[in-house]
C-alpha cells in the first residue's frame, strides 16, 4: 500500500502539485522530486493543493523550505491551498503560515499569481 | 507488539520495530490510537503521533545513520495524569538539545532544514527530555492528559 501519491498538472505558467496521503521521512523523496521537476523546467510558480494531504512531518516541511529560496529567487513562489485541520495546525505551530501564502481554495491560489502579472 | 493490563509504572504497550522508514506509518497509526485511548481528541492525538514520528525519524537518521538492521523500541505509558512515550535506541549517543533553536526566517534564507523535527516535538508536547540509560538513548515525550472537567 502506497502511503503517498503525488500528481502534477500545469495550468498556463502555474504548476499544481497534489500530494495525496502522508508525507514523512519515508515518502518525502516523491514529494520533493515533483517540486524539483518543476524547478528543472524553470517553472517557479507552484501551488501545492493539500486537499488530499492527511499528514506532513518535518521532512515534508523541509522539502518546501529547501526549495523556496530558488523559487523566489527566480521571481516565483510556492503557495498552498486547501489544508485540512491537522496540516494547518502543524503549519501554525511552526509559524509556516507567516512564511507561505495559504489559500482556502486552489482557484484563489491560482488567481493570486495572475493578479501579479509576470512577477510573482 | 506487546499489550497487557500494565502494573503501576509499567508501559501500557511496547512497540519494537526495525530501523526502516517504511515502519513510520505504523508508528504514526499506533501512536494516534494510543493517544486517543488516553482521552485526547483526534486533532491532539494526530499531533502527538507526529511528535513520536519525529522522535523515531531522529533515531533512524542520527542514532542509526540509516542502518536498516537495528531496532527501535517505543513504550507508551499512561499514569492517569500524563501520557508518556519513550522512544529508545541502542545507536550512537545523540542529544538533540544540541540542535540550535530554530529561527524559521533564517532557515528559509539559508536553505536549512535540519532541526525542525526537534522544534516540532517541543511545540507539541508539554515536556521533551533526552537521556542515556544503559547504553541506550531514551527520548521521553510527555503530554498532560486533558482533565475531565475541561472536557465537560
Amino acid at each position: 500500500m502506497s502511503e503517498l501519491l503525488v500528481e502534477t498538472r500545469q495550468v498556463e505558467e502555474i504548476t499544481l502539485i497534489y500530494p495525496r496521503g502522508y508525507i514523512n521521512a519515508h515518502t518525502v523523496r516523491l514529494f520533493e522530486g515533483e517540486i524539483q521537476k518543476a524547478l528543472q523546467q524553470n517553472r517557479f510558480k507552484i501551488v501545492v493543493n493539500c486537499a488530499g494531504l492527511a499528514y506532513i512531518a518535518s521532512a515534508g516541511l523541509g522539502a518546501i523550505m529547501g526549495a523556496i529560496e530558488e523559487i523566489r529567487g527566480n521571481g516565483g513562489d510556492l503557495r498552498l491551498s486547501e489544508l485540512n485541520e491537522t496540516v494547518r495546525n502543524i503549519f501554525e505551530i511552526l509559524g509556516f503560515n507567516h512564511l507561505y501564502r495559504i489559500f482556502p481554495s486552489e482557484v484563489e491560489a491560482i488567481m493570486s499569481f495572475r493578479g501579479e502579472g509576470t512577477a510573482a | 507488539m506487546r499489550s497487557a493490563t500494565p502494573r503501576s509504572g509499567e508501559p501500557r504497550l511496547r512497540l519494537v520495530f526495525p530501523s526502516e522508514t517504511s515502519f513510520l506509518g505504523l508508528v504514526r497509526d499506533v501512536s494516534r490510537k494510543m493517544a486517543e485511548g488516553a482521552g485526547f481528541d483526534a486533532s491532539t492525538a494526530s499531533q502527538i503521533a507526529l511528535a513520536v514520528d519525529e522522535a523515531s525519524t531522529n533515531v533512524l537518521e542520527h542514532a542509526y545513520h540509516g542502518a536498516p538492521d537495528r531496532l527501535v523500541e517505543i513504550r507508551y505509558r499512561d499514569d492517569g495524569l500524563d501520557f508518556e512515550v519513550d522512544v529508545c535506541d541502542a545507536g550512537d549517543r545523540v542529544d538533540p538539545r544540541d540542535v540550535p533553536k530554530v529561527d524559521l526566517r533564517q532557515y528559509a534564507n539559508e536553505r536549512r532544514t535540519g532541526g525542525l523535527g526537534v522544534h516540532l516535538m517541543g511545540k507539541i508536547m508539554d515536556r521533551v527530555t533526552f537521556r542515556r540509560s544503559r547504553g541506550r538513548n531514551v527520548c521521553c515525550l510527555v503530554k498532560r492528559r486533558p482533565s475531565p472537567m475541561a472536557a465537560s
